[in-house]
């Protein structure tokens, strides 16, 4: 496959920015609306016209890839195809309601949030499931929060959350901010939780264990069960990390395993759009004995309709409203389409696609059995240049240097859309890449938009607004 | 091979000093740099500030990575290296150097004794 | 069996063909997809979910069923989240595949498209609050007054306490997001009273000491009044050492003082005022603040500059303030953002221009002092409460117990908001100006 990414340019910028379109600076007289002193002097923006922005914008988006251009395999983020039908249904006007309604006006918005609260919790094995988080990290802050609140209810005063090496970094943060010590966890040699390091590092401090299963290698934890024993002996919880959980729709059950909270990506295992950063869902669910503090408001089915009610001793907010709706939609949409039969062929395809790609790949996949995705190593040649290189052959790279227990790792995960030829193609440009010469990779890319771009020059003379650009000449 | 040079002692954490007897010098080693690559934003305390031998006093910054900066000795900030406010680049072309980051007024010498050797740092990169 | 997209036995996502299949595993050297997977049999899930697959066709209309069973309402209301009327182009340029399908911009050189859009975005949120860093989203205004205040906690790290103030009035949701996150930072929030609908500003006074890290004020307040002494306020703040963090939201800071103006340090609050419409609340959270604290800052930041060929580009700069690199030392943990919510509001923002949006503001505060005054005519009736300027909504006194008001105007097709016994909050933008009229004679019935 051949390929070449649309590029606009003139002079020495590619497609110019709306500022330099246009700048118009209106002087804001607010007579008889408010007094002077409560306005501004003047404000300016671009001042376009309808076509002027579409052109503008549709530019933009012919230098940007996607997964409706081509593979998408970054691992960990599994960028799947999102289904068109669900950006319709989100779309449907009796589907935007204000917040405030009354439950009574809004049992179509109510009965959508149970019915996903309900296929989320089947899905992942818990007893119930809120919605609130807005994104991955809120999920994970959200539950962490849920584990606070469990011990603090119990008079426990604890203070470490366990976190493997190779987690998310996300992991890290979010245990951080909701003031906890963290205890980094080193892996077995292959690639797993050490069952002697954890035993070491549970104490009586232990509030919760945070785990990715498969983990960030695309390994199994063949261990869980026993680690959710030594966890629970303690007197800690278990966490699971949504991150990975296409691999498992169908097959496996966080909460089988003995995880008492989750949370899913939505945004990942549910199809729905990452939209360029985002928005995404982080849904958490938990077991019954702590379902009481789940944040506020939860959905209830009753006689009378769904209504909202607050959990008995409610951790909160976690958003300033519900969470971002429209993507809850788009989840609900894709599980219901898929059913079950569709859901367990989702992690069917998945893990197939992975190890049928990383049979075509000359580079060396040093742990497994991996499930729906595989950490590659590029050996002596640097990864962040290898996948640079694979740029030009139409596919987007791999997560590259990451997790740092491989060196040089490409972490890939095709998910269960590319079919067979996809896949060649996506191995070709891996090899291609790899056997490339130095000065190839160095170079490269050469067919995008833009070539390769000065990170260094970025960070140390910082220009984040069109302001700054006008400062600097 | 990185170089060390043998006019210094240096720190685990890779910082590297020199004294005339009055005021110390620190720095990263070239190693570090190399680890580190290209740096980007160097944090630095304030003159005046008092630092205590072990405890972080700043932070060095590439585009992938951010590192602590440990004080070798207990002192006085008496001056800091504020070229690299605009020159960070120069921790990468002259660690030993230009790339100097702060001098401190030691308050105990003997603080000088746990600090490894060239020699040891040596063993400890290779 | 597959038999291509409409089977039933599988995800119609999932392109393989039976013959694919069996290519793949004979490659990989399995013999069946079962075998690739390293499952334990004691954790194996056996059973099935019970939830049917369902044809498109058949999906979108038993969802277009549930979502009628909302009823048809006209809206009045606001409090946080705030609807205007979007236009056409922003749903039709947003929703193209390629912003909509892509990523976070890792491969900055395939991904210029959407980062030009975000530092545009960014670029615009500097001229509207007048300080110079905006980041590219937070999740909404309750989670960017929550990072604002730990970004002051981490600036004020030497001082001996770790207040934060708020005012009186104050989302519920803004306050409660604030608690969880403050809780681990072992911080503490206190509230200011408000006079008259605006900020005591003698009590504030009083209020902040050196244990105070931030002041929060908001304009337009929860009750859409305009404060009319920020000034004041982010004075009272910097002399104690504390920042001064003002919530607003993109429309209204058209129009208000602009933030630099008045000392802001940090502006956050929403912006889904343009570009979102009603969304049951979802947000986007605008983040912006002085340079100083540039490494402070949470959340994607997209700077300027140049490739290999000397053309400017853009990409994710300074990211090692952020999660993935700094783990548990990072400014926060917000990974996954907002960034096609961005998108729409810099399309919309863009569609207006600087005189409609403008205007757009103007009108949010005429609008309003008309709507109030036709209440304030009808007997048993006093709009607005707080004898104040306000943005878009006010609070309206009844007689009458404000609940059954409420209850009455929604059999009368109308939503307002009733803030206790005797209190209702109303709010008017383009979307429902058309149906004040009705509105009004509707409040003389049931008032």
């Amino acid at each position: 496959m051949n390929f070449d990414q649309a590029r606009f340019s003139r002079e020495d910028v590619y497609e110019p920015l709306l500022s330099e379109k246009d700048s118009t600076t209106v002087e804001v007289d607010a007579d008889g609306v408010l007094p002077d002193d409560l306005t501004r002097d003047e404000l300016t923006l671009p001042g376009l016209s309808e076509p002027q922005l579409a052109r503008h914008y549709t530019r933009l988006s012919q230098m940007n890839y996607s997964v409706e251009l081509g593979p998408y395999p970054l691992g960990s983020c599994t960028m799947k195809y999102n289904p068109s039908f669900t950006e319709d249904v989100a779309a449907d006007p009796n589907a935007g309601v204000h917040p405030d309604r009354s439950d009574r006006t809004i049992q179509g918005t109510l009965g959508l949030l149970h019915g996903l609260q309900e296929y989320l919790a089947d899905i992942g094995g818990m007893d119930a499931v809120t919605l609130q988080p807005p994104a991955g990290a809120a999920g994970e802050f959200t539950g962490i929060l849920i584990a606070k609140a469990y011990h603090e209810a119990r008079d426990d005063d604890r203070s470490e959350i366990i976190i493997p090496a190779s987690a998310h970094g996300t992991n890290f943060a979010s245990a951080a901010m909701a003031g906890y010590d963290v205890v980094e966890l080193p892996s077995d040699e292959e690639g797993r939780v050490d069952i002697e390091a954890l035993e070491a590092a549970i104490s009586e401090e232990t509030a919760a264990l945070m785990l990715t299963n498969p983990n960030t290698l695309g390994l199994f934890e063949r261990d869980i069960v026993e680690i959710s024993e030594m966890v629970h002996d303690a007197g800690g919880l278990l966490y699971y990390d949504g991150a990975n959980f296409n691999a498992l729709l169908g097959r496996a059950r966080p909460g089988d395993m003995g995880f008492d909270i989750m949370h899913y990506n939505v945004h990942k295992t549910f199809a729905t759009p990452h939209g360029g950063g985002g928005p995404g869902a982080g849904p958490v669910g938990v077991v019954d004995e702590l379902a009481e503090y789940l944040p506020s408001p939860m959905v209830r089915e009753t006689a009378h309709g769904y209504e909202q009610y607050e959990p008995e001793s409610t951790i909160g907010k976690v958003h300033g409203f519900a969470g971002n709706w429209l993507v809850l939609v788009k989840a609900y949409a894709y599980i219901a389409r898929l059913g079950d039969a569709g859901l367990a062929d989702a992690s069917a395809k998945a893990v197939l696609n992975a190890n049928y790609l990383a049979s075509q790949i000359d580079l060396e996949v040093p742990y497994g059995p991996f499930h729906h995705e595989f950490a590659a190593t590029s050996g002596d040649r640097d990864a962040a240049d290898v996948a640079k290189r694979m740029l030009d052959y139409g596919v987007h790279p791999p997560t590259t240097k990451w997790p740092e227990l491989v060196s040089q790792a490409m972490l890939t995960e095709p998910t269960e859309v590319e079919d067979k030829a996809s896949l060649d193609d996506l191995a070709h440009a891996f090899n291609a890449a790899y056997a490339d010469s130095d000065e190839a990779l160095e170079t490269a890319p050469s067919k995008t938009s833009a070539r390769r771009i000065d990170q260094v020059s970025a960070a140390r003379n910082p220009r984040l607004s069109w302001q700054s650009l006008d400062d600097s000449e | 091979m990185f170089e060390i040079p043998d006019d210094r002692k240096y720190l685990e954490s890779h910082e590297w000093t020199t004294t005339d007897g009055d005021t110390v010098r620190v720095g990263i080693s070239d190693f570090a740099q190399d680890e580190l690559g290209d740096v980007v934003f160097v944090e630095l305390p304030a003159e005046g500030d008092e630092v205590a031998a072990g405890d972080e006093f700043g932070v060095v910054e590439s585009i992938k990575a951010v590192s602590d900066l440990y004080a070798p000795v207990s002192g006085t900030v008496v001056a800091v290296n504020e070229e690299l406010f605009d020159a960070p680049e120069l921790v990468n072309d002259d660690p030993y150097g230009d790339g100097w980051m702060l001098e401190l007024e030691p308050s105990d010498t003997d603080e000088f004794e746990a600090l490894l050797s060239p020699e040891e740092y040596r063993e400890q990169t290779e | 069996m597959t038999t291509g997209n409409g089977r039933r036995d599988g995800s119609p996502y999932a392109p393989h063909t039976d013959a694919d299949e069996a290519a793949m595993l004979d490659a990989i050297g399995a013999e069946s997809v079962e075998e690739l997977f390293d499952i334990p049999d004691d954790v194996r899930f056996d059973d099935e979910f019970g939830i049917d697959p369902t044809g498109e066709r058949e999906l979108r209309q038993t969802l277009a069923d549930l979502f009628a069973r909302n009823e048809e309402l006209t809206e009045f209301l606001g409090r946080g989240h705030h609807a205007h009327y979007v236009p056409a182009l922003v749903d039709d340029l947003s929703r193209r595949s390629e912003f909509l399908t892509s990523y976070t911009q890792y491969q900055p050189e395939i991904a210029q498209g959407f980062l030009q859009a975000l530092f545009e975005y960014q670029s615009m949120l500097v001229e509207l609050t007048g300080l110079p860093v905006a980041n590219c989203s937070m999740y909404d205004a309750a989670t960017a007054l929550a990072e604002a205040a730990l970004l002051a906690n981490r600036l004020r790290r030497g001082a001996s306490g770790h207040r934060v103030l708020v005012p009186e009035h104050i989302q519920e949701g803004r306050l409660g997001v604030l608690e969880n996150y403050l809780d681990g930072a072992d911080m503490e929030i206190a509230s200011y009273p408000m006079e008259d609908g605006a900020a005591d500003v003698d009590a504030l006074s009083d209020l902040v000491d050196d244990e105070t890290v931030m002041v929060y004020a908001e304009s337009p307040t929860v009750r859409g009044v305009v404060e009319e002494r920020l000034a004041d306020i982010g004075d009272i703040a910097h002399d104690n050492d504390a920042l001064f963090c003002l919530g607003s939201d993109v429309v209204a800071l058209s129009l208000l003082q602009e933030p630099a103006s008045v000392g802001a340090d940090v502006v956050v609050g929403e912006a889904d005022a343009l570009g979102v419409g009603t969304a049951y609340g979802m947000g986007l959270g605008i983040f912006a603040t002085r340079d100083d604290y540039l490494r402070q800052v949470p959340g994607r930041l997209v700077g300027v500059s140049e490739d290999a060929a000397d053309m400017r580009a853009f990409t994710l700069t300074l990211q090692t303030r952020e999660q993935h690199i700094r783990k548990e030392r990072a400014t926060s943990n917000i990974c996954t953002n907002q960034a096609w919510v961005a998108l729409r509001t810099a399309m919309h923002m863009a569609w207006l221009g600087p005189d409609r949006l403008v205007g757009m503001a103007k009108d949010a505060v005429t609008d309003a002092r008309d709507l109030a005054d036709r209440l304030d005519d009808i007997s048993g009736v006093k709009a607005p409460v707080h004898d104040r300027h306000h943005f878009r909504e006010f609070v309206v006194y009844t007689d009458q117990p404000a609940p059954a008001i409420t209850n009455d105007l929604a059999g009368r097709g109308f939503a307002v908001h009733a803030l206790d016994d005797h209190h209702i909050q109303v709010c008017i933008t383009e979307v429902n100006a058309d149906a004040a009229d009705e509105l009004v004679a509707a409040f003389e019935e049931v008032a």
